[in-house]
């Protein structure tokens, strides 16, 4: 037999019970849609996640720490802890070099590093007009954040220390809905400092319950130069400033809890520092010279492998939800080529009088199956486009409101789709299996005597 | 017994469980078919008839014995070659026809052909061919039920001759229809046998058709040959 032959009797069978196949048919477009919707689901987070890091290309940053000083991130530490406070105390002063702007400039110099720039934050207090927000100011400095993509303006230049970069998101709360009207404007940005001077000790110490803490407030005058898309390094700050602007300015660093005890006047070392190299290749190198120095490194490179076992872990759950569907879908497919045995006994009886060798009668009702599968496999694949396309559209009209810019949800890579349909038509093959044995197994003798 | 004779058949016998009791269909049966006979077969029900003639047909294996067609050992083909011989050697006619109701006249009769690996075209065209050798052109593209009792009978004759088979098998061709039907049918078996040279072996009650049809005769009983004539 041909194989258009079998692909057009096996239509034409389909079509003889068009309810039957229709409602077969349904019930693998709804389990390929559900699984296609749950891995394009998996996949739009995954490439959303990678592209952002190598938007930001945080591939190309090590984070430098002293040992035991630093923090590392997602840990934090008790000051409390005696035995931590000890170590530190020892390994910082014995070992590793002070974090300050002379390392800074001897990290510059090693070979493979583009910059070395401490990370610090701040908290603060911004106001524009009559608004107020409570944000994280980032310090960075404008050679680091000019490959920041922007949503209107320009980073700010060195030679203007008083341009500030914010985030989107912070524009719209503090009530401007078109990032360039935000451009020039003037802010606000109040930090808090601990005030240890006389006369706040003296209230503090008259009137306990009036203030908890010593906290003064001071405000600086800044101007928008720009404002970014979407914050780098996972958005830890909705505003940054430059490292001279920082500099002069009094603040509460939030790198480490020592600088509340930090005696004033001392010049502040910092607790981390970023070392931006010139490429990736570059990191291994980097870390090994700066760990030789008695440093505690940390790249997000590294963690890529385990970002792979838990994109993984997630598309094996995914995927094992969306094989609900398809399971249940595969039963009905069985159901339904057993029914149609059970129906063409005879018929099955006639082809193989006429000549049909098993062979031919099993790749007939194979090839049902398969079309079942291929058909159910396409619309399945619309009907995940559809619904995933929907969805996203629900889901960033509800988030735009928040700032957040408008994101796919969902992706649909070449290969999931082909792989959908692919896949599909091989669940379907599979569920055929039992039916189609048992049609080769009809007897033409029995078939035959009955009428 | 002629060794060359078209179909020949010795020691064949078919014994089958139904339930736990053990049924002798056929009991060491033997006959020849000279090429271009018209055989018939006859006896009471039970007798093992459609038996030996699925056995003849390849749908169905003895349980001991021999059977040759054309000098080929049938009984020893395993199931794919027992298809092929299905389909190239031998045609099939069966008393309720046997067509597959969802198919036109013309579709039935081309059936064959698809599993032959036969373009739709020249399915077609053959099937026509056929169709107008039994008479039935005019009605290719009527359903099974919307055709008579002979113009169905007709229909399985022309699918049986679709693939030039040497042999025709008749298992009772005669037994729905009226008996005018009747004899126009075992006509025109007769006239493709005189004509075409086919070899018939058509089994049937009537004793008057075989009579005046058939030129040779096998009677069965419980299983047996009783009685093998040649009539003209």
């Amino acid at each position: 037999m041909r194989i258009s032959d079998y692909i057009e009797l096996s239509l034409c069978n389909l079509w003889k019970r068009k309810l039957r196949t229709f409602l077969t048919t349904c019930g693998v477009v709804i389990g390929v849609g559900a699984l296609v919707c749950m891995f394009a689901f998996g996949k739009g987070v995954q490439k959303n996640i990678t592209e952002q890091f190598n938007k930001v290309d945080l591939f190309n940053y090590i984070n430098v720490s002293t040992r035991g000083g630093g923090r590392e991130p997602g840990r934090s530490h008790d000051p409390d802890d005696a035995a931590w406070r000890g170590q530190e105390d020892r390994t910082a002063d014995a070992n590793s070099p002070r974090l300050d702007e002379l390392f800074l400039q001897e990290v510059e110099n090693i070979e493979g590093v583009e910059a070395a720039f401490a990370e610090l934050r701040f908290p603060a207090q911004i106001r524009l007009g009559d608004k107020e927000q409570f944000t994280l100011v980032q310090v960075l400095s404008a050679a680091t954040c000019r490959p920041m993509p922007l949503r209107a303006g320009c980073c700010y230049e060195p030679n203007e220390p008083n341009g500030v970069l914010i985030s989107d998101s912070l524009v719209r709360r503090l009530g401007i809905d078109e990032p360039s009207a935000a451009i020039g404007r003037q802010i606000e940005i109040a930090t808090l400092t601990l005030d240890f001077s006389l006369a706040s000790l003296l209230r503090m110490v008259l009137s306990p319950g009036d203030q908890a803490l010593p906290v003064a407030r001071q405000s600086y005058r800044f101007a928008i130069a720009g404002v970014a898309e979407r914050m780098p390094f996972g958005g830890m700050g909705d505003a940054y400033i430059q490292p001279e602007a920082a500099g002069a300015m009094r603040k509460l660093s939030l790198t480490s809890i020592w600088e509340f005890f930090r005696p004033a006047g001392e010049a502040a070392d910092y607790s981390m520092i970023t070392v931006k190299v010139r490429s990736p290749k570059d990191i291994a190198t980097v870390k090994k010279e700066l760990e030789s120095r008695g440093l505690r490194t940390f790249a997000w490179i590294d963690q890529l492998d385990q970002m792979r076992t838990g994109f993984l872990i997630m598309d094996m759950f995914l995927l094992a939800v969306g094989m609900i569907g398809v399971t249940v879908a595969s039963l009905g497919i069985v159901n339904t080529m057993v029914m149609s045995i059970l129906e063409r006994y005879k018929e099955i009886g006639i082809m193989k009088a006429i000549g049909a060798g098993d062979k031919d009668v099993k790749k007939i009702f194979f090839f049902e199956s398969g079309v079942i599968g291929f058909v159910g496999g396409v619309f399945g694949l619309a009907l995940g486009w559809m619904v995933s396309t929907v969805i996203n559209q629900v889901v960033n009209h509800f988030i735009a409101k928040q700032g957040v810019p408008y994101m796919s949800y969902f992706s649909f890579p070449w290969w999931l789709c082909l792989g959908a349909v692919a896949f599909s038509v091989l669940v379907s093959l599979i569920a055929g299996i039992y039916p189609t044995l048992r049609a080769a197994r009809v007897d033409p003798v029995v078939a035959l005597r009955h009428d | 017994m002629n060794s060359d004779s078209f179909v020949m058949i010795e020691g064949l016998s078919k014994v089958y469980l139904s339930g736990t009791i053990r049924v002798v269909a056929l009991d060491d049966v033997s006959f020849s078919v000279a090429e271009g006979e018209f055989l018939g077969v006859a006896g009471p029900s039970g007798s093992g008839k459609s038996t030996l003639m699925n056995i003849l047909g390849g749908l169905d294996k003895p349980s001991s014995g021999n059977i040759k067609v054309q000098g080929r050992l049938i009984s020893e083909l395993n199931k794919e070659e027992l298809a092929l011989y299905r389909r190239h050697q031998v045609g099939m006619i069966f008393q309720s026809f046997n067509l597959i109701g969802s198919y036109t006249a013309l579709e039935n009769v081309a059936f064959p052909l698809l599993f032959a690996g036969v373009a739709k075209k020249e399915r077609n065209a053959r099937a026509e061919q056929v169709l107008e050798e039994v008479g039935l052109l005019p009605r290719k593209d009527h359903r099974p039920s919307e055709l008579s009792g002979g113009e169905q009978q007709r229909v399985t004759i022309a699918r049986a001759l679709i693939n030039q088979p040497k042999i025709l098998l008749a298992d009772e061709p005669t037994g729905n229809l009226d008996s005018a039907t009747s004899k126009q049918i075992v006509q025109l078996l007769a006239d493709l046998n005189r004509n075409q040279g086919l070899t018939v072996i058509m089994i049937s009650h009537e004793h008057a058709l075989l009579a005046e049809f058939a030129n040779g005769l096998v009677q069965l009983c419980d299983g047996k040959i009783v009685g093998r004539q040649k009539m003209r």
